[in-house]
């Protein structure tokens, strides 16, 4: 093929781009079926043709940002817990159990006591308080079936199995053949309800070892968590999903129940089943498994607001790695009329080896690995429009930021181009096909974007709003939110010598 | 329960209208006994598999074809059973970045610029993948861009530029990489565990040196990507919207006058492991140590049916048996050691491939771990498996046989691999029936045969002055320096 002839068909394409009209995107139009219990509970149903496999996931309004002080890390704890059974399932003797955990507890509570003590804490009595513990949980699982609910979906063929909590909420999800769909009924509804928490203290060190694996011994996950702490003062995006290691270590069993108690209601979930589904007797499902659970309280919003920065913040993180940086700008959140304007701007500066920022640094001058632009931590929430990039020796952390800070300045002079709005539309097309092609997929997100935004619809309204984007829509958003005022800026550094990187031995 | 079961749907209906506002109608079920009682009534699945329609082109290149019109999409995928690993020492590093390359350095008609904006203007998604023992290229699309999309895939195929201005860049890169080699404990792991369980085999090796990258030139490059991508035995997947004659046509068109592969490529060297028991420490000051152990895993997968009892037992020990597997169940849910604990028994069609397992625990339960990883791999052989954990095995098997045929990019993709590894296009079957097959007794004696816990390989990183006592206590350690890795 000739470069001249490839290159007039762009031409082409470009002359011939259709404005896009208002019209609903693909995902807008999916036969969805919305079926909401008296209860609250939300189930959205769709129906695919292909295997005969179904796709079920539970998208609780219950994630990071609704923790309270001192207990950071629940809501992540509590998703493991969700796999540990009911009274009926994973034990031998529920009762028994019952009777243990107060004992169990109240051991768990003298150390958390003693490390309340902080530098005067006997460490002695706290090694053997733990010893305790152990010998009483282990004495404890005489009564308990361990991981009998992954069993029965193990031998029934169950895939995806998983679970995942972020700062906004928290998912349950796995795939059944659609023969045996009504097991998720019995399953889900026994462990939203009836949850026990045991294996309790095993597994809060478990997740001390999650902690370990994600933050602790990772230059960039490090990083990262103490970014988001500088960068907001206020609203909870600043926790660590995982928790910080001393309210880890000290969770109880009684807040981590308290925490069900006020977001596990019905009400406060919702349901994606996709794939071979008979929608019918799916309704007839969801009634007689779910209609009998009580609402809970209502799920109320995060009353705080992050308040508007007043200078550049910077921090170092040292770190024994090579450097890297994260910068930083708040932004709205993901369904504010700026946020597909701002989408349109990632794109142009690192949305793949033409745009602006990958081309500077990583084509032409080499002096990053990596540079890429996001949104994180969450969606519901304002939140912060990141640059992460990875210089290349002897390329520094201040000459990268000083590139990207230049490209921000660039876009009002050169708004984006013809060819790098067509660019960007033309990938947009493509993912908004693309992205209803799997249907473990599709129920992930119309469950997220219900529990979101009250409306299955709204996620896949962007893929026709990301058409509409104009060049000055891309320089007003630029101009609004990235000044340096409004910036934090997070680097990695060497310590002065190799030192002992903290933790929580 | 059981009075809600016989009840027809409409009752149902009525019932729950009532409940919803009054108490809970559905009292406390009891879950494990409804399960049961519900896994006794599944009705069988109904469901033919589609077959994928099969071609071969006049030169031979065999080609999987399933259209699938649900969606304006176009997916294709070329590869050949040929890798890093059949390449001359002296090409190995070429090999290893051409990959890279292909994809950013440009074609003889077309400058690496237009390739990026060509690429990025009609949103495809078009990569090389250059690994061990396979090469492979593949482009996907909206299914209207057909002929631009292969047209662009075969042309930086066949005719790669590998623009000097992107070996600079690929030089920098690689160099950037190995400076950081060291930063994640896991990097460390894993290229310490390939240098002593591969020595100097091409398989021990896992990232270029910045030596071998400055030695790249645009003829070396050349050289391994004619070697590596060349119709000889390639074979192509095209699944989506699209028509199956049309695309015939043009696959013929596309490879004209494209001729023999060089000669050149070499068969792998055989692959000796070590012999055990060894225990290696790298030292690197994190506050939760690496662990991965293993031996030579002994099997091939045409020892049939010993392969299969192979696949039961590494289920069971620390593969797909997830949470009911021995070593995530002891280590993880009793123990609360570590967040995950695997086990891989490989077995490879032509050779036998690496047993190992892997953890990462908390420094000072760091020793605890690693011994409680070896008596884990140990009860395989001193507490048998029974009759119900093989059944868990087979059931697995028997009702997710249906998640892999979810796609058509699936269901081709799993026929290019049986063609790959020259296994039958009813591999699938083969395989379902036999591990449906498997006894406790077939288990317990591949264990017996295969697994010596005692001659396992440990490799470590971690702090070992925060261990809870003295790595020695298990044997004899060697102490390997990062700086020892030599990639």
């Amino acid at each position: 093929m000739s470069w001249h002839r490839l290159t007039a068909v762009v031409a082409l394409a470009l002359a011939a781009a259709p404005l896009a009209a208002q019209q609903p995107s693909a995902g807008e139009r999916l036969p969805v079926v919305k079926y909401v219990l008296p209860n609250g509970m939300t189930f959205l149903l769709l129906r695919k043709e292909g295997a005969p496999t179904v796709s079920f996931v539970t998208q609780f309004r219950a994630g990071g940002v609704d923790e309270w002080t001192g207990i950071s890390g629940t809501a992540h704890l509590f998703e493991h817990m969700l796999f540990k059974g009911t009274p009926t399932l994973g034990t031998r003797d529920y009762a028994a159990e019952q009777r243990m955990f107060p004992r169990i507890d109240a051991v768990a509570d003298s150390l958390t006591a003693e490390f309340r003590k902080g530098t005067s804490a006997d460490s002695a009595l706290m090694a053997r308080l733990r010893d305790r513990l152990r010998a009483l949980e282990d004495s404890a699982r005489q009564y308990v079936v361990s991981n009998e609910l992954d069993r029965i979906l193990t031998e029934n063929g169950a895939q995806n199995l998983n679970a995942s909590t972020s700062n906004d909420g928290t998912n349950y999800f796995f795939a059944l053949p659609s023969n045996r769909a009504e097991l998720w009924f019995v399953l889900e509804s026994d462990r939203i309800r009836n949850p026990v928490l045991r294996e309790f203290y095993s597994e809060r060190d478990v997740v001390m070892e999650e902690r370990r694996l994600r933050v602790e011994t990772q230059p960039m996950g490090l990083l990262r968590e103490e970014f988001l702490e500088a960068a907001f003062r206020a609203h909870p995006y600043n926790r660590p999903v995982v928790g910080f290691a001393s309210e880890v270590q000290t969770l109880s069993r009684n807040a981590v129940q308290e925490y069900f108690h006020r977001y596990y209601g019905p009400n406060n979930a919702v349901v994606a089943i996709t794939g071979d589904i008979d929608t019918a007797q799916i309704k007839r499902w969801a009634d007689q498994y779910f209609a009998g659970i009580p609402a809970g309280e209502p799920y109320r919003p995060v009353v705080t607001q992050e308040p508007p920065q007043h200078g550049e913040r910077r921090i170092e993180v040292e770190y024994n790695a090579n450097p890297m940086v994260i910068i930083g700008y708040h932004v709205p959140n993901a369904v504010h009329p700026d946020a597909p304007a701002l989408r349109v701007l990632a794109s142009v500066l690192t949305g793949g080896r033409t745009a602006r920022l990958i081309q500077r640094l990583v084509v032409r001058d080499r002096w990053a690995a990596q540079v890429s632009a996001g949104q994180q931590p969450g969606s519901r929430y304002p939140r912060l429009f990141t640059f992460i990039a990875i210089p290349i020796a002897p390329h520094t952390t201040q000459e990268i930021e000083t590139a990207i800070y230049e490209e921000l300045d660039r876009v009002q002079r050169e708004p984006p181009s013809d060819f790098e709005m067509q660019r960007i539309r033309n990938a947009a097309e493509f993912s908004s096909l693309s992205r209803l092609d799997n249907a473990f997929f599709l129920a992930i997100q119309l469950a997220s974007s219900e529990a979101l935004y009250d409306d299955w619809t709204r996620t896949f309204r962007d893929d026709g709003a990301l058409q509409r984007v104009t060049p000055a829509d891309v320089q007003r958003v630029a101009r609004t939110y990235f000044s340096k005022t409004n910036r934090t800026v997070a680097t990695l550094v060497r310590p002065p010598r190799p030192a002992p990187t903290g933790g929580t031995n | 329960m059981a009075a809600i079961r016989r009840h027809g749907p409409a009752a149902l209906l009525l019932a729950a209208a009532a409940l919803a506002s009054a108490a809970p109608v559905v009292a406390q079920q009891d879950t494990r006994a409804r399960v049961q009682q519900l896994a006794s009534q599944f009705q069988p699945l109904r469901f033919t598999p589609p077959t994928p329609r099969q071609i071969r082109l006049s030169n031979g290149v065999q080609v999987f074809l399933q259209e699938d019109h649900s969606l304006p999409l176009l997916s294709v995928n070329i590869v050949r059973k040929a890798g890093v690993v059949n390449l001359p020492d002296s090409l190995w590093a070429a090999g290893w970045q051409a990959d890279g390359l292909m994809r950013t350095g440009g074609t003889t008609t077309l400058p690496p610029d237009s390739i990026d904006k060509l690429i990025e203007f009609y949103a495809l998604g078009l990569g090389f993948q250059t690994s061990y023992e396979e090469s492979s290229a593949n482009v996907s699309g909206l299914a209207r861009h057909r002929d631009v999309m292969l047209g662009l895939l075969f042309d930086m195929m066949r005719n790669p530029r590998n623009d000097t201005s992107r070996i600079r860049e690929t030089v920098a890169s690689v160099e950037e990489a190995w400076r950081r080699r060291n930063d994640q404990p896991a990097s460390i792991l894993n290229r310490a565990w390939a240098q002593v369980m591969y020595g100097d085999h091409p398989l021990s090796r896992t990232m270029a040196t910045p030596e071998e990258a400055r030695a790249l030139t645009p003829e070396r490059l050349r050289t391994v990507e004619a070697m590596l991508f060349c119709p000889d035995r390639m074979i192509i997947g095209v699944t989506g919207d699209f028509d199956t004659r049309a695309m015939t046509a043009r696959l013929e068109e596309l490879f004209r006058g494209w001729g023999r592969c060089p000669a050149g490529t070499r068969p792998m060297p055989p692959v000796q492991f070590p012999e055990g028991p060894r225990l290696v420490l790298i030292e690197k000051d994190v506050n939760q140590s690496n662990i991965q152990m293993g031996q030579a895993g002994g099997i091939r997968v045409a020892n049939t049916p010993e392969y299969f009892a192979a696949q039961v037992a590494d289920f069971l020990l620390g593969g797909g048996g997830g949470f009911n597997s021995r070593l995530l169940q002891r280590v993880r849910s009793d123990s609360g050691f570590a967040y995950g604990a695997y086990s891989n028994w490989g077995a490879e069609t032509d050779r036998e491939g690496l047993f190992a397992a892997s953890a990462a625990t908390r420094a000072n339960k760091t020793v605890g771990a690693i011994s409680l990883m070896r008596t884990v791999i140990a009860s395989m052989v001193s507490e048998p498996v029974t009759a119900v954990d093989v059944r868990l095995a087979r059931d697995n098997e028997t009702n997710s046989f249906i998640f892999g045929f979810e796609s058509p990019a699936q269901i081709v993709g799993r026929q290019i691999a049986y063609a790959l590894d020259g296994l039958p296009a009813n591999w699938f079957d083969l395989y379902l029936r036999g591990i449906q097959a498997v006894t406790p007794d077939q288990v317990r004696q591949v264990v017996e045969r295969y697994l010596h816990s005692d001659r396992l390989v440990t490799v470590v990183v971690g702090n070992p002055a925060a261990f809870e006592r003295p790595l020695a206590t298990l044997g004899t350690v060697t102490t390997m320096r990062v700086e020892d890795i030599r990639r």
